[in-house]
């Protein structure tokens, strides 16, 4: 219910102050973003931090941009922003869709992308739909150091990521929208809105045959954390946008290529389904958003 | 472990010397007294019953710290009511008898404000929608969702 | 809405509520807002074992944490104040109560269990000393199948004992066992010629209807006062006899008060528990106010626990539809059925009671078995053991229905009960209503027919629409004779009414409000007898010290019972003002020769004879002089109401659906209800009570499941596993009326909303089935979820190829 001690809360203004700020913390130091899941751990004493950098200052990695070649969103941008953010929609709206739906408005008006993406929350839409559309994320250590990785290669098992204990998010970068490529996520839980028994998101990119050119495939709500099919890929890449029936392999492979659990939301069995039926209509819709005509 | 702070609840400065870990729920509860704002949880901050605005957005106070509020503006619905008239919200929720028990209806109120200056004219999914992260177990959300399309009316 | 009319007009029509002032500015008083000059802050140590022996308890880090007051065990607590136990909260039913104290004490019997408790000055400290306090255990094998706790070979979850079980009862043939024999044999005669036998296996699970405002004791100790206790609960005047019988303290320096304003119930705050009394005693042995607000943790592991049942269930049945005869066979899931008042047991015994429902089945054989498991033990939820009940028999009605190829809505109109009053076959008195008129009103609401010939067009089109029917004859209010034998207590609505001076109304009643509106309907009452205005009355509840005695807010009581007394107590004043008058104005009159309207008193034979109910309340009160003989000054009068018999009001739902034949996921495209509450007093009140009930009773169906897993650990202590209904997953309810008014309450009034969730999984269960008639699946298990659903239709599929 309430925290334990926790020694020292810092807010600083810059990327710089926030790492120095962490390292000097010390070991038990731990970045506050929207703070969602973060107080959940830390009131059910999941996590005992002594130190707390709350980066809501830190102006310099919030807001979206894009240019010529790419979107940024700054890692403390809000999911209520992201909902909000018209240059995200086609391409990118997959992340739009997974963040209009992220808890409630009350979670949409305080979590941020980038606490979603260093949580790794098992059962999380935000890393499964970044993972969906292939976004890259950028680090910044307390040395200057920077870098960017695939959010692919930043995901690790649930609650691990590749982030150094000296690092901080800074922004996670979106391919630039082109005219023929559409994302879409959708997630089943049992009340609205609910953490993700199953969730999809699909990207595909058509060329002027309306023929697939590139697809990617993720999944939330799985046993092992977001994760993508090679199977459902393969198979949408080379197949016409408005073939349902391969649309249905796709998803089909999926199934038989996924471990998935039984919980107490779903049996294996069921979980399948929703990847199949769940992902049939993420798929259509992101080829619709892609431009594809029937 | 201690931190002062500088919070403003309903347009007043509370100066205060406090621990870290004090969540905002309690701070508004213990410290600045009013207790209107509830709690429903423990840690999951699923029931929305503490749901507050922190400049003018509507925020779950359990999940934050005291601390994260230091220097901002925090509204609970003690501040509803200006100078003695009532919100429309305040109004039609006893007009439609959209509370029974009441626990739950200082968050809903809080939401519902922040809400209604976002979309001024919600179609009634849209306010269920809204009202996901409050939950209520007596009215069965009927009369809540009546109301507020009805303030939103009248606040139009 | 059916508005009826009155001279007054307060009765039967919507009246704002005067509670929402307060609630809706944040300025309401619940048990949290309680705040006693050095209170102290209690917090619970609670076992992580769902059976394990304690072998011992380290304190010591605990107790020597600054700003720690006291740590306590259970060995210690056990040295210090009787254990249950206690014949005040015993029902005189023969049953087993097992021994038990607030905090375990030699092992822990369900996950959660309370095992020691620190007192500190701060609530943030108090939990990080809980953390330190060290629990060595032994863990113990795990029982969690009610039905594995009855084989002789089960581990016992009370050793004091030589098995589980706990309560075993034959509810049908009378008390003898001869008798009982002979009704056996006759209703398995009828089984054997009957036209139609069904028999299935019915199986609700573990759920119920937490408030959103956990439970919470302020206690405080005074040494020439005694005790006062805020506990949020639904019967104070029990509370106090508890404590004071428990903790040996002479009642009359005992007060216990249910807060003003307190966050729901649902009955979850209606037993006698073992935390207020721990917290209670922590007051006195520490000389300080002590608080313990429980967190929804510790509520959903440790209350909040009931439906938990399977019935083997049969029904015997003529050709054309009339039900001759019911055979069941129940069993509860009681976990440690460790509680006062109730015992875990209490639930499955009404519901066993009031199994046959609304039908009139005089041949029945209901037996009920109610072991113990390592559980929580079940904690009353609102529809009080009808929930399990009415699903159980809503289905088998309608796969009777089925079976013959009739219209379910017809098999329940042929065997509902006409004539009144009616004693069911398990002896629970009916007194009055028109049960057919509630249905045929509901049907048609819902225009059946329409209905069947949409049903069937989407079928052509593969869409698969549904629709169920759901119904629930409850007790309205609990008729003392119900209660004593139950409870242990009274059943009659009780209250005093004081008119003062100024014709201001004082009225006080020992029961308490959570979220009913009492203190609006209460005056809706007194203004209707006296003709004055609702704003004139000022109602209050709930402080032992201050109220009659009140057996408490349960089993819809308010409108049967408490408004009753409130009516009988302003008629009696009523009649003694109009005799001063007719001794004032010297007419040889009858009381009832006055009418009290719109704030005057007018004598009925000459309207020129008249005066104000202010100005005779203040000749009564403050100028008593020439008085007529044998009358005294003052005008306040307590009444105690006892109807005539036991009430009932009743009920019947309609749920309309669509499946998805492919996910097994459904939409409920309508639900309607149709009620007779009597003589409604605020319709918006009832209508309410009524929408909050089904919304409840849907929430349950779908969503709500407390789950242990195969060791005992409860998987749903938050509300993000256990997941109750948003606004955005349950649709609208349409709420209609077709009211007999009660020949036995003094407004025709009948009690209302204990029963509402009852026939909710029966009427949604039946949907489904309904819709997925083509594809052969019956839904006779619960939770009612797309994955079952799905799983049904797939072994269909497959038995069908």
């Amino acid at each position: 219910m309430y925290p334990a001690i926790i020694d020292n809360y810092v807010r600083p203004k810059s990327v710089a102050e926030a790492v120095s700020a962490l390292v000097e913390g010390g070991e038990d130091a731990l970045f506050i973003a929207g703070g969602m899941s973060l107080m959940q751990a830390i009131k059910s004493r999941m996590v005992s931090p002594s130190c707390l950098v709350d980066l809501q200052e830190v102006s310099e990695i919030k807001g979206i941009s894009a240019n010529g070649d790419s979107v940024r969103i700054g890692a403390m941008t809000r999911y209520c922003e992201i909902a909000a953010a018209s240059e995200l929609l086609g391409a990118n709206e997959a992340l739009v869709d997974a963040a209009s739906h992220v808890g409630d408005r009350q979670v949409r008006n305080r979590g941020t992308i980038g606490g979603s993406l260093c949580w790794n929350y098992i059962a999380a839409c935000t890393p499964a739909a970044c993972l969906g559309i292939g976004a890259t994320v950028e680090l910044v250590s307390a040395a200057g150091g920077q870098r960017t990785l695939a959010v692919d290669d930043f995901l690790g098992s649930p609650l691990e990521t590749d982030r150094a204990d000296d690092e901080i998010m800074t922004a996670v970068i979106l391919p630039a929208p082109s005219a023929n490529t559409g994302s879409a996520y959708k997630k089943w839980g049992l009340v609205a809105d609910a953490l993700p028994v199953v969730g999809v998101a699909v990207l595909v990119r058509i060329d002027q045959e309306e023929v697939c050119t590139h697809a990617r495939v993720a999944f939330s709500g799985l046993g092992d954390g977001p994760c993508r099919s090679a199977a459902a890929e393969q198979t949408l890449i080379g197949a016409m946008a408005s073939d349902n029936d391969s649309i249905s392999k796709a998803l089909e492979a999926a199934a038989a290529e996924l471990e998935v659990q039984a919980d107490m939301w779903a049996d294996e069995a069921y979980r399948k389904l929703l990847i199949i039926e769940l992902g049939r209509e993420v798929a259509v819709t992101a080829f619709r958003r892609a431009g594809v005509h029937n | 472990m201690y931190k002062d702070v500088t919070i403003t609840i309903n347009g007043e400065e509370y100066h205060e010397h406090i621990p870290v870990r004090m969540l905002l729920v309690d701070f508004i509860r213990d410290v600045a007294g009013l207790t209107g704002t509830h709690v429903g949880c423990t840690y999951e901050g699923v029931c929305g019953a503490c749901t507050i605005q922190v400049n003018g957005e509507a925020m779950k106070s359990c999940l934050m710290l005291a601390v994260q509020a230091d220097g901002h503006k925090v509204s609970t619905v003690e501040g509803l009511a200006q100078n003695g008239k009532l919100h429309p919200l305040q109004e039609e929720f006893n007009e439609h008898h959209a509370l029974q028990c009441g626990y739950c209806t200082p968050g809903i109120l809080m939401n519902a404000e922040e809400f209604l200056k976002e979309n001024p004219s919600p179609s009634e999914d849209d306010i269920r929608e809204a009202l996901i992260g409050n939950l209520c177990r007596c009215t069965g959300y009927v009369n809540i969702v009546a109301a507020i399309k009805s303030a939103s009316e009248k606040m139009g | 809405m059916n508005e009826i009319k009155t001279e007054n007009g307060w009765l039967g029509r919507k009246l704002k509520r005067k509670e929402d002032y307060r609630l809706t500015t944040g300025k309401g008083s619940f048990i949290a807002d309680i705040q006693k000059p050095g209170m102290l802050h209690l917090v619970f140590v609670r076992s992580m074992h769902a059976h394990a022996k304690i072998l011992g308890i380290d304190t010591s880090e605990a107790e020597s944490l600054p700003g720690v007051v006291a740590v306590i065990t259970g060995k210690q607590l056990a040295e210090e104040i009787k254990l249950m136990p206690q014949p005040i909260v015993v029902p005189n039913i023969p049953a087993k109560y097992p021994t038990f104290g607030p905090l375990a004490i030699d092992k822990v019997k369900f996950h959660g269990e309370p095992i020691a408790a620190v007192v500190a000055r701060d609530k943030y400290v108090a939990e990080d000393a809980a953390e330190l306090v060290a629990v060595d255990y032994e863990p113990l094998p795990y029982l969690g199948d009610m039905e594995a706790a009855l084989k002789p070979d089960a581990p016992l979850v009370h050793d004091q004992y030589e098995d589980n079980l706990q309560y075993e009862a034959t509810l049908t043939g009378g008390e003898d066992l001869a008798d009982q024999e002979a009704n056996d044999a006759k209703v398995a005669s009828i089984f054997e010629d009957a036209d139609l036998v069904i028999k299935r296996r019915y199986r609700c699970h573990r759920c119920g209807v937490t408030p959103m405002e956990p439970r919470g004791v302020v206690a405080d100790w005074d040494e020439a006062e005694g005790l006062s206790a805020w506990i949020t609960t639904q019967r104070p005047h029990i509370d106090r006899l508890a404590l004071s019988d428990i903790l040996d303290i002479p009642a009359e320096k005992v007060r216990a008060v249910a807060p003003r304003d307190q966050g729901g119930a649902f009955g979850t705050k209606a037993p006698f528990y073992r935390e207020p009394l721990l917290v209670c005693h922590m007051a006195r042995k520490l000389g300080r106010p002590v608080r313990w607000m429980e967190s929804r943790e510790e509520h959903l592991m440790s209350v909040s626990q009931e439906r938990d049942q399977i019935h083997d269930l049969e029904i015997a049945a003529r050709s054309d539809g009339r039900i001759l005869a019911l055979r069941d066979r129940m069993i509860a899931d009681s976990g440690d059925g460790c509680e006062g008042v109730y015992w875990g047991y209490v639930m499955p015994f009404l519901g066993a009671v009031l199994l046959p429902s609304a039908y009139d089945i005089p041949n029945c054989d209901i037996k009920l078995k109610v072991p113990f498991t390592n559980k929580s033990a079940l904690t009353p939820a609102r529809s009080f053991g009808s929930y399990p009940a009415r699903f159980a028999m809503e289905r088998a009605v309608h796969t009777v229905a089925t079976e013959l190829g009739l219209e379910p809505v017809e098999v329940r109109r042929k065997n509902l009960v006409t004539e009144f009053p009616y004693v069911t076959a398990t002896g629970f008195n009916y007194d009055s209503g028109d049960f057919v008129k509630v249905l045929d009103n509901l049907v048609e609401q819902v225009d059946l027919v329409g209905f069947r010939a949409q049903q069937s067009e989407a079928r052509k089109q593969g869409r698969y629409l549904g629709i169920g029917f759901g119904l629930g004859a409850e007790a309205s209010g609990m008729a003392s004779e119900v209660l004593v034998q139950m409870e242990n207590q009274p059943g009659y609505g009780a209250a005093m009414v004081r008119v003062d001076p100024k014709g201001k109304i004082q009225v006080s009643d020992g029961d308490c409000s959570q979220g009913q509106g009492h203190e609006t309907t209460v005056a809706q009452v007194v203004a209707h007898e006296f003709g004055i205005s609702p704003d004139d009355v000022k109602h209050r509840q709930g402080d032992t010290e201050s109220t009659p005695f009140g057996c408490g807010t349960i089993g819809a009581r308010a409108g049967s019972y408490k408004l009753s007394a409130v009516a009988e107590a302003c008629r009696h004043i009523k009649r003694k003002m109009s005799r001063i008058a007719a001794h004032d104005f010297s007419v040889s009159a009858k009381p009832e020769d006055f009418d009290f309207i719109d704030g005057e008193v007018i004598y009925r034979n000459d309207a020129n004879i008249r005066t104000t109910f202010e100005e005779l309340s203040y000749r009564i009160v403050m100028t008593p002089l020439n008085l007529p003989e044998g009358e005294e000054a003052g005008l306040e009068h307590t009444s105690y109401f006892e109807a005539a018999m036991p009430m009932v009001c009743f009920a019947a739902h309609a749920a309309i659906v669509e499946v998805d034949p492919v996910t097994g996921q459904f939409e409920i495209m309508r639900y309607v209800t149709s009620e007779d509450m009597g003589r409604v007093i605020n319709p918006q009140i009832v209508d309410g009570q009524i929408t909050g009930g089904v919304i409840q009773g849907i929430s349950n169906c779908i969503f709500e499941e407390f789950v242990y897993d195969e060791t005992g650990q409860q998987l749903t202590s938050t509300l993000e596993n256990y997941k109750i209904a948003t606004a955005a997953d349950v649709p609208n309810i349409e709420v209609t009326h077709a009211p007999t008014p009660c020949p036995y309450t003094p407004l025709g009034s009948r009690g209302i909303a204990e029963g509402v969730p009852g026939p909710v999984p029966g009427a949604l269960s039946n949907a489904v089935t309904d819709a997925l008639e083509p594809l052969g699946v019956e839904i006779n298990e619960l939770p009612l979820r797309p994955n079952t659903i799905w799983k049904l239709i797939q072994q269909s599929r497959q038995a069908a190829e």
